[in-house]
């Protein structure tokens, strides 16, 4: 492994190989996806009733998560012991036991091989080795961790507890978001033609909102000029970005980014303000706020539209990104219609979404060609990683590789952690 | 069914109309295609199978159609591209009253500004659609999306 990839220590310049580098994605699957994390798979409200299961993604890896007839939840690989094939052919269902079609291997929802078809032969003749142990050729299984309501698997044998490994701020501002039970509303699901680590700086990037999204800084979702900052994890590799709708006056920060020649024309308006009318259903009033969870998954509170969003890499050059919007299970008929609404802003035509995959793309495609070079990550500053109450930072980007970094064995010497 | 002639001309005129009014971005014609209570989802088939009512756009009114469009116009950035809708038939499925229920099948190919071209999406239109002599409008248009894992973005209209 090069160990000289990155130019400064404290990750304020990022090299544009790494976007594109087949060995990297390789090294990334192994020590980042299969190593010592918490991979954000779904929701328990996914697969509510026994025998439900989903497949979602560790990387690039199908794992099959699942809720078993005595209600605990599972996930292993979706691959049989015996040659390797698929083994649930649906993206979702409700089922009795797992089947694999080729041979009919048999497993439990927790990966266990259940039955081999004619094990012992017919008439004497044929069958398995005597000494071949079912017990012994179980699916690939992954250690199960559950927080209010979202399921996360490991790969690895001795994971952090899942606390820990979240920390403090996280936990404080996912037990706000996922408060009560949660009721899923709707799939959205996008493949955007860039590698995955774009969208999970772009997900830790503060600066970006009110820039490249018109409709936050029109609607005052999200302006630099708001009580707002980015805040990380002890060891930085989660990161929340929040702020509070309505803490600048609308005509000081409509300055502000004509004196920025952010805004060179007029305003938008809407017919139905309802879009963006942010119903206050949380003590600490913030109204957005974006919660990224190392490597792969995010959790969204944008006015009232909640949900989460979990990737699959699909190579160096591609990542799927499904949203899995919800909303609470006692809400009423009215405030199900608002979330419904604004999940217009989220996901592949979302209002302020949109823009990630083409910028992303942008990204991927000019660096593409020729990929020597970096790009600049200072705002907020260079050095230690710092949380800041400001949205002018782009630090939790710097949180990101610092931790990417001590997982793949690639950190510079003096590395800022 | 037997449907009269002058209905079965409307809707599909009206089917025919919103697909060119898109495609020749014509957004504020396509827009005067729904009544003023007209309803536009673009709903991922999978959560029409799971009876979820997120959709990957979701308008209840005219009013918030159009919202969409200034969106479109004025704030969003997208990929630079043209559409080509490739429409089946139009089935009517039923007539009640003054109200047609209608299904055609869509493809859209989707190329961008250098010419190269992919298939971006393929479903069918669900629509109810209010006919008054030659007048027709959408009551309600479901464009019920198969290949919901959208590339890139999906920015104008499907």
């Amino acid at each position: 492994m090069e160990m000289n990839l990155w130019p400064r220590a404290d990750y304020s310049r990022v090299p544009f190989n790494i976007y594109h580098d087949a060995s990297l994605y390789k090294r990334e699957q192994e020590k980042i996806f299969r190593g010592p994390v918490w991979c954000l798979l779904g929701l328990e409200a996914e697969i509510p009733k026994p025998g439900d299961f989903r497949v979602t993604y560790v990387g690039d890896v199908p794992v099959v998560f699942n809720r078993d007839h005595e209600g605990r939840i599972n996930a292993f690989v979706n691959r049989c012991a015996h040659r390797g094939a698929e083994i649930a052919r649906e993206p979702y269902g409700n089922v009795k036991d797992f089947t694999c079609i080729y041979h009919n291997w048999c497993y439990s929802f927790a990966g266990e091989l259940m039955g081999v078809p004619f094990v012992k032969g017919v008439k004497g003749k044929g069958g398995m080795p005597a000494d071949f142990e079912i017990k012994q050729h179980g699916l690939q299984r992954l250690r199960i961790a559950l927080f209010r309501g979202l399921v996360f698997g490991s790969f690895s044998d001795a994971p952090e507890p899942l606390e820990s490994y979240l920390g403090e701020m996280i936990i404080e501002n996912l037990t706000e978001v996922l408060g009560k039970p949660l009721r899923r509303l709707g799939y959205q699901k996008q493949r955007v033609f860039a590698n995955w680590k774009l969208y999970m700086e772009n997900v830790r990037d503060a600066y970006h909102a009110s820039l490249l999204h018109e409709f936050n800084r029109t609607f005052g979702l999200s302006r630099l000029t708001q009580t707002s900052g980015a805040y990380m994890d002890a060891r930085h590799r989660h990161a929340m970005l929040f702020q509070f709708k309505g803490s600048d006056a609308d005509g000081e920060a409509r300055k502000a980014y004509a004196d920025d020649r952010v805004q060179r024309g007029d305003y938008m308006t809407l017919n139905d303000a309802s879009l963006v009318q942010h119903v206050r259903e949380h003590k600490s009033g913030i109204s957005t706020r974006i919660i990224s969870l190392f490597p792969s998954g995010v959790v969204h509170q944008i006015a009232n539209c909640l949900g989460m969003r979990r990737i699959r890499t699909r190579g160096p050059g591609e990542v799927e990104i499904e949203f899995v919007q919800f909303g609470y299970a006692d809400d009423d008929e009215q405030m199900t219609a608002h979330r419904v609404n604004q999940a217009n802003m989220v996901g592949p035509a979302g209002l302020i979404s949109m823009e990630d995959g083409e910028a992303l793309e942008l990204v991927q495609r000019a660096t593409s060609p020729n990929a020597a070079g970096d790009g600049i990550v200072e705002m907020g500053g260079r050095g230690p990683l710092v949380n800041l109450d400001t949205r002018v930072n782009e630090i939790p980007v710097r949180g990101f590789w610092s931790y990417y970094s001590e997982l793949m064995g690639i950190e510079p010497a003096g590395a800022e952690r | 069914m037997s449907v009269p002639s002058a209905v079965k001309e409307a809707v599909e005129r009206l089917v025919l109309d919103s697909a060119m009014f898109i495609d020749r971005d014509e957004l504020d014609l396509w827009v005067d295609c729904f009544e003023a209570d007209g309803r536009y989802v673009v709903l991922p088939r999978e959560n029409r199978d799971l009876g979820l009512p997120v959709g990957i756009m979701h308008c209840e009114t005219k009013a918030r159609i159009q919202d969409r469009i200034v969106c479109l116009r004025h704030a969003n950035k997208f990929n630079p591209h043209f559409d080509r809708h490739i429409l089946s038939m139009c089935r009517i499925r039923a007539v009640e009253g003054q109200v047609a229920q209608a299904e055609t099948n869509f493809m859209i190919v989707q190329t961008n500004k250098l010419g190269e071209a992919r298939l971006f999406c393929a479903g069918v239109y669900e629509d109810r659609i209010r006919v008054e002599g030659e007048r027709a409008r959408f009551l309600e248009r479901i464009a019920v999306v198969d290949s919901f894992a959208i590339p890139t973005m999906l920015a104008t209209p499907v």
